[in-house]
């Protein structure tokens, strides 16, 4: 258009107050609704796993009772979905931040294992007073998660390398050379089993059994370190300048260079905060759950973290609340097979449809807001 | 279609009781100002979106259109901005696609080719049937597009916004096939913002703002000031008003500046100028003459292979691009949707993203929302962004408003250079005039500025002096642009004519 005009004001038709209040209204409905149809893709994935027991023949309304109410039927069960719930917490805050910044970190695997075995070194052989006994051992268990995530970070940023595969070639090498470590290093000599030596009584996580007079099983106080670090990541994610440059980047990362954010920097430092987070799972796998180390300590655990923090949506402030809904789940998942004998493979495979609905939810969602527009160009 | 009603989930009232009619056998143009809901409305006819409420009939008869099949099937056909071919396929292969002529589960490819000429002959719609559409130009596909319409049968055709991809000489054509369409009994409905056009092709105009229908006219009883006084809502005046620049010390030394792409393409080529402050340097030129890279090369997105670019006084050629804002440099891009707004972010955190880490949006290490807020709602007001409030993303506003939100950032660091590429491309007529106001305004306050269009109209009447970029040279400078012609600028802009080096830098 070669004609241009001299000024008005061109709002002079806007009323931003009644926009304001429709938006707000019509954004209070969408919520509504959003939880509607969450509430509705849970039962309805629950009717199909009832389906599935159905058509092979077991009692589904037995299994059922177990898949649901079975961490909840016996005080040790409770006690056995906190210990889940608060791995998997951390582990969803850990794939988050990497997540935020659109990185599809799968290193946290292997940070776990790094943060066990560098926990592992100090809290069994180094004697240390209450408290130091555990802090010292969680920061450097930190820093050797943080420079391991770093790694792949660096990587991706400054070599283009792919990060799905470099987590996962990571985590390969670590396992193994774990495992190398559990029996050469960490099992005493003449040991019947292969596992380490308990760690120092005061590098143990306190056993929540202990404190309440009951009988918890092997849930401890890293539920706390748990929920600390839900406030420490959402803190960092929202509401500092590193947390702004992490979502920038997950929201276009040619705008974040184009408005001068340093992006492989703070790629590559997402990846290592991401790292520094899973380690300390690892620590409460070792100084709270087994108090030593033992072989696959975070075995089956390589995925969960991803289905913890899609279901979250990547807000860490919802990761309690998902990593509550799936280690219940997956605990109620044992109760099932242990009660009504039904295999594992079913149900992980029961499992496995619930998440699928619901993250495919989440996904729909996520292409949808992606591709909204409120009013189009037109 | 009748009381068209749309209202989008995150609140945004897209079209309200829109009512619109179109006579068998027409040519009418729909036309409003970006975010009027012009494309709503023809997305709701295509089945791409439901109403909210409201109804359509077709030959008088209520229709529900809940799909684009579902509108094919009722033969309405969809054109739009955004071609959707298959790159790798041959002209023919994207038309028959889906619905391909064939024998015993087999796809009958000379048939369809064949079938293909045939249409193209039929309409007068020039396309080789057998070309990959890799390889043919933009024009050539839009007709590829036409035809996959027809092909499926449609007699009512919606182009939407067909023109803004075209060359004049790819207009000329299409509008001849649009007519020729008409003659044949099909009805096309004409998206455009583009009022020059729009009379010379229409038969009736549709006018929309705000989401509401203002009117339909025929074209005997329109002119381009009423149908700008409909869309706008007021008298527009079709001028510049400019008062003579204050030229004042050169702000920005480019010298011998030469880049080459990843592909070995060398895109600048020795380039050297300078811009003053309180003055407007045009660079004009066709697309694709170096000009993208040569305003990535300033701003620090791309690395220069040699040359000196001088900002004040300081080196900045090969500084980050944080630093190089912080030199004192803003830049609106050219392409506002990949580099210029993150979409799914919000307004006020895309409002910030030069200067989050400063005071007082950070402060002790941590973000101060209440200051972002505050700032958000502040450049929300001043630059008359229409948005209920800070917290909507960007991607939910309309192109016009995105490009104000981009201004509003850029213009509120305080630059002492400003570089706008393509400000205006996409945008309607009164952002349009916002954004000439704006710069006219940065550069009587004693910013320079470097203006980049290929609309060359408005890069030589908004421009104090001018050049003209080919083939990665700065090929002339003028020292005033006014007085100077279209022809003859057009003249270095296609390598006709070069000024030698020193006559450029006479001109520096």
């Amino acid at each position: 258009m070669a004609a241009t005009l001299t000024p008005t004001n061109p709002s002079q038709s806007f009323d931003r107050q009644a926009e304001q209040a429709r938006v707000r209204s019509e954004r209070r409905r969408t919520a509504v609704i959003d939880l509607a149809v969450t509430l509705g893709t849970v039962v309805l994935s629950l009717a199909l796993a009832f389906l599935v027991l159905l058509i092979l023949g077991k009692d589904p309304v037995k299994a059922f009772t177990a898949l649901l109410t079975g961490p909840l039927s016996r005080i040790n069960r409770t006690g056995r979905w906190i210990e889940d719930a608060t791995t998997l917490i951390i582990i969803g805050l850990s794939v988050t931040i990497a997540f935020r910044a659109r990185q599809f970190s799968l290193g946290a695997l292997g940070q776990m294992y790094v943060g066990a075995t560098v926990a592992a070194i100090l809290m069994i052989y180094v004697p240390m007073p209450p408290v130091i006994a555990i802090a010292v051992p969680i920061v450097a268990a930190m820093a050797a998660g943080f420079l391991i995530g770093l790694l792949p970070g660096l990587m991706k940023s400054y070599l283009g390398a792919n990060e799905i595969v470099s987590t996962l070639m990571l985590n390969e090498i670590i396992v193994r050379f774990y495992d190398y470590l559990m029996t050469n290093v960490f099992t005493p000599k003449g040991a019947q089993a292969l596992r380490s030596e308990l760690v120092q009584p005061n590098s143990m996580l306190a056993r929540l059994g202990d404190l309440f007079k009951a009988n918890l099983g092997r849930s401890n106080i890293g539920i706390v370190f748990a929920l600390v670090l839900v406030v420490v990541v959402w803190v960092l994610l929202a509401r500092t300048p590193f947390g702004y440059e992490v979502r920038t980047i997950g929201a276009n990362e040619r705008f974040a260079r184009y408005g001068g954010i340093n992006t492989k920097r703070t790629i590559a430092l997402a990846f290592a905060l991401g790292g520094a987070v899973a380690s300390v799972a690892g620590v409460h796998l070792l100084a709270g759950v087994h108090q030593r180390l033992i072989p696959g300590i975070a075995a089956g655990l390589g995925f969960e973290g991803i289905v913890v923090a899609l279901l979250a949506r990547n807000n860490p402030l919802l990761v309690p609340i998902t990593g509550l809904f799936y280690s219940y789940l997956r605990v109620g998942g044992e109760i099932m097979e242990q009660e009504a004998s039904v295999g594992i493979e079913i149900v992980q495979v029961i499992q496995a449809v619930i998440i699928l609905l619901l993250t495919a939810q989440v996904l729909v969602d996520w292409v949808k807001t992606r591709n909204r527009r409120l009013a189009d160009r037109g | 279609m009748r009381g068209i009603t749309k209202i989008y989930p995150n609140g945004v009232r897209a079209d309200n009781d829109v009512s619109f009619e179109v006579r068998a056998g027409e040519i009418h143009a729909l036309v409003g100002e970006n975010g009027a809901g012009k494309s709503t409305l023809m997305k709701i006819l295509y089945g791409m979106e439901r109403p909210t409420s409201g109804q359509i009939y077709l030959k008088g008869q209520p229709v529900a259109i809940t799909t684009p099949h579902e509108a094919i099937a009722l033969g309405i056909g969809m054109v739009h901005q955004n071609f959707m071919l298959v790159p790798s396929f041959t002209v023919a292969q994207n038309i028959v696609l889906g619905n391909e002529l064939g024998r015993n589960g087999f796809v009958d490819w000379r048939a369809s080719a064949q079938k293909v000429r045939e249409l193209s002959k039929q309409y007068g719609l020039r396309v080789d049937a057998e070309a990959v559409v890799d390889a043919i130009p933009v024009g050539t596909r839009q007709r590829v597009e036409i035809l996959k319409a027809l092909y499926r049968g449609a007699d009512v055709l919606i182009l939407d916004e067909p023109t803004a991809v075209l060359t004049p000489q790819e207009t000329i054509e299409l509008f001849a096939a649009i007519r020729q369409l008409v003659k044949q009994g099909k009805t096309v409905i004409f998206i455009s913002h583009k009022l020059r056009e729009v009379m010379e092709i229409s038969d009736r105009i549709s006018v929309m703002r705000d989401a509401k229908m203002v009117g339909t006219i025929e074209k005997r009883d329109a002119s381009e000031l009423i149908l700008a006084r409909m869309m706008v809502g007021r008298d527009v005046i079709m001028r510049i008003n400019k008062p003579p620049a204050k030229r004042g010390a050169a702000l920005l030394k480019v010298r011998d500046v030469e880049y080459s792409t990843e592909a070995g393409v060398e895109a600048l080529k020795r380039a050297s100028f300078n811009v003053y402050a309180g003055e407007i340097l045009g660079i004009a030129g066709v697309e694709g003459n170096g000009q993208t890279e040569l305003v990535e090369v300033i701003t620090g997105l791309r690395a220069p292979l040699s040359g000196t670019i001088e900002l004040d006084g300081r080196p900045i050629a090969r500084l980050s691009p944080r630093a190089v804002r912080q030199a004192g440099v803003a830049h609106i891009p050219e392409d506002r949707l990949t580099n210029g707004a993150a979409l799914p972010a919000s307004i006020n955190e895309n409002l910030i993203v030069d200067r989050y880490e400063d005071e007082p949006f950070t402060r002790g290490g941590f973000l101060r929302v209440g200051a972002i807020a505050h700032n958000g709602d502040a450049l929300i007001e001043q630059y008359a962004i229409r948005a209920p409030d800070g917290t909507l993303p960007v991607g939910s506003l309309s192109g016009g408003n995105m490009q104000k939100v981009v201004v509003a950032r850029e213009l509120s660091s305080n630059p002492k250079l400003l570089i706008a590429a393509q400000p205006t491309r996409g945008v309607d007529i009164g952002a349009t005039e916002f954004m000439h106001d704006q710069l006219i305004k940065a550069r009587d306050a004693g910013v320079a500025i470097l203006l980049v269009s290929a609309d060359l109209a408005e890069v030589m009447s908004l421009s104090d002096r001018l050049a003209v970029m080919h083939n990665g040279r700065i090929a002339a400078i003028f020292p005033d642009a006014r007085g100077l012609t279209e022809e003859e600028v057009g003249l270095y802009m296609l390598g006709t004519k070069t000024m030698t080096q020193a006559e450029v830098e006479q001109n520096w």
